[in-house]
Order: structure tokens, then sequence, then C-alpha cells
């Protein structure tokens, strides 16, 4: 080892930004240490996404590292010293790994079939659990009917689409952005907007919020499933 | 005539958009996220800026900064964020053991 070179667990965040951002041997032991904090993080922090024995985890670490290094030797500069050094270099580096992980595994679903419901989905008959009572039955549908048509009116066909696709059936915000061709900061923004707008016509018709939730959460449906209207 | 154009666009407008058959959970699940809701959101980006900090005030116990509400609101409604939070906190947490 190079006089002076610091091992990475006695480094503090001072010694990491001035070894990466030094030449030759110096600069090389820093990212061969941070490398190798960088590939044992990724292995823990993803084994709950991927199994940790897979060549697939080893090849996502592997990839995710690499960019990784070459990211943070170019943003050396944005790192503020809010945080230790290898916290903020796990951050980036999981940033990377979990985005192409949401990539490859929606990669061959186009926007159209990310967006589209699943077979079923919304076709359930809208009718609550009968032991619910007659009156309480009513006073489902009739809401039901009146949120619908508020998602109807405020939102667009796509806005309706994306909100319920990441909000009903899972869909990463990540790779449906792809898909669409923004960042996944200007899709959560698009959300953002039409959940406002929601919440304000629904203020507007003088419907709260908490009683629609209470109205069809899950004691309410049967599980929240719904259950088959008889000879429908 | 204003009624024959109204019944007109009601018809065009209901051949380009198919009616909704929302179930009731998913109306409730729909009813959270509106309720959730508020005027101002840290977005992904201002989460992403501090999450590093957030994680290191959460392993130690801290919660006083005024901007941690912003950021667990955000985790709550953000599956992708929530994600990147968690795959941080466990290398964290293993790396400080």
């Amino acid at each position: 080892m190079e006089r002076g070179i610091v091992p990475s667990r006695s480094r503090d965040n001072h010694e990491w930004l001035a070894a990466l951002a030094s030449s030759g041997e110096t600069q090389e032991a820093a990212l061969a240490d941070l490398r190798a904090v960088l590939v044992s993080g990724l292995q823990r922090g993803l084994a709950a996404w991927i199994d940790p024995h897979s060549p697939q985890l080893e090849t996502l670490v592997e990839e995710a590292s690499q960019e990784a290094l070459v990211r943070i030797l170019g943003r050396l500069d944005t790192f503020e010293g809010r945080s230790r050094f290898t916290t903020w270099a796990y951050k980036v580096a999981i940033r990377i790994a979990l985005t192409q992980l949401r990539r490859k595994q929606w990669k061959e679903l186009s926007l159209e079939q990310m967006l589209e419901p699943r077979t079923g989905e919304g076709g359930e008959p809208s009718v609550i659990d009968p032991q619910a009572g007659p009156e309480a039955i009513v006073e489902q549908q009739d809401l039901l009917a009146r949120i619908s048509r508020i998602l109807e009116e405020e939102l667009t066909q796509r806005q309706l689409a994306v909100m319920t696709a990441v909000a009903l059936r899972g869909v990463p915000m990540e790779a449906l952005a792809q898909k669409m061709g923004i960042e996944r900061n200007a899709l959560y923004k698009m959300m953002h907007d039409a959940r406002l707008k929601l919440k304000r016509r629904l203020a507007r018709e003088g419907l709260k919020v908490e009683d629609v939730m209470a109205t069809f959460e899950a004691r309410n449906t049967a599980g929240g499933r719904v259950v088959r209207r008889e000879g429908a | 005539m204003s009624s024959f154009m109204d019944r007109l666009r009601y018809w065009i407008s209901a051949g380009r958009r198919p009616s909704l058959a929302l179930s009731p959970s998913a109306v409730a699940i729909m009813s959270q996220q509106i309720a959730s809701t508020q005027e101002v959101e840290y977005s992904c980006d201002d989460v992403y800026r501090l999450l590093d900090q957030f994680a290191e005030a959460v392993l130690r116990g801290e919660d006083a900064a005024p901007w941690v509400p912003l950021i667990r609101a955000h985790l709550e409604r953000c599956p992708d964020c929530r994600a990147e939070f968690d795959a941080l906190m466990r290398s964290l947490r293993v790396a400080e053991t």
C-alpha cells in the first residue's frame, strides 16, 4: 500500500473525497475500496428483492457498482457532507441497482400493457357484501357511482390509468416513467397534481375523504373483495 | 339544437372514454391516497437528495428535522422511493453490526 493511503474503514468524508479526487495509486486504492464497500452494501441491500445466492444478484451488483463508481466520481462536488460518504455512495448505487432491476423486470411490457387493467379488474360487480344491509348497499353503490363520475370528470384517461396502475397493480413508477419517456420525478408530480385535483373536487362536492374511505374499507366490503350479486 | 349537440358530444365522448367500473376496494385505495394528499409534498428528487441524511437520522433515533415528516409522508405514498430507503437501511444496519 502506498504511504499515506488510508484504509477504507478509517477514512472520514474528507479523506474519501481527497483520495477519490486525486490521481494515480491513491485514487485507484480509494476506488477499489469504494467498489468493495458498494458491492457488499448492495448484496445486503438488495437481498429482499433478489435471491442472495442467485447469479442475477451477482450480475446486478457488479453492473450497478461499476456504474455507481463512475457516477460518484463525476459528482463528487455534489456531496454536501450531511451524511457519511459511504452512506451517500450506497444511496447512489441503490438507486442505480433498483432502477435497473425494475426496468429489466418490466421491459417485456409495453406502456399500454402496463396501463391496461388486468383481466377482471374493474369488471367486478360493484355490489358490496349483502350482509351490510340494504341501506348500506344502496349508500355504497351511490357513492361508488359518484366517485367514479368524479374520477372520470377530473382526470384524463391517461392520468387515471397511471394512478390505478401504480396504486392498484403495483406497477413501479420507475418502469412506467421510462416507458412514458419522462423522469420518475415528473411522474410523481403528475400524480400529485391529479390527487390534489380530486381532493379539491371532493371538498367542493361536500364529500369527506374519510367518510368515503370508511364506507369502502375492507371490513365493509367482505375483506376488500366484492361479493358477487346473486343471479348476476 | 343545443340538446342535440349535447347528446352528440356525450356519445362522442362516451365512445372515447369507456365508463369506469371501479370496485369498492379500488375506491378505498384511491381514497386513501387522496386523503393523504398535501398541498406541498416532497417529490422523488427532494427525497433522494435527503435520503442518506434521513437514513442515518433514523438509525440514530433522531426525528427532529423539519423535513422528516415530508420525507415520511412521501415514503408512504411512493413505493419506488420506499424500496430505495428500505434497501439503504438494510445496507447500513448490517454494516453497523
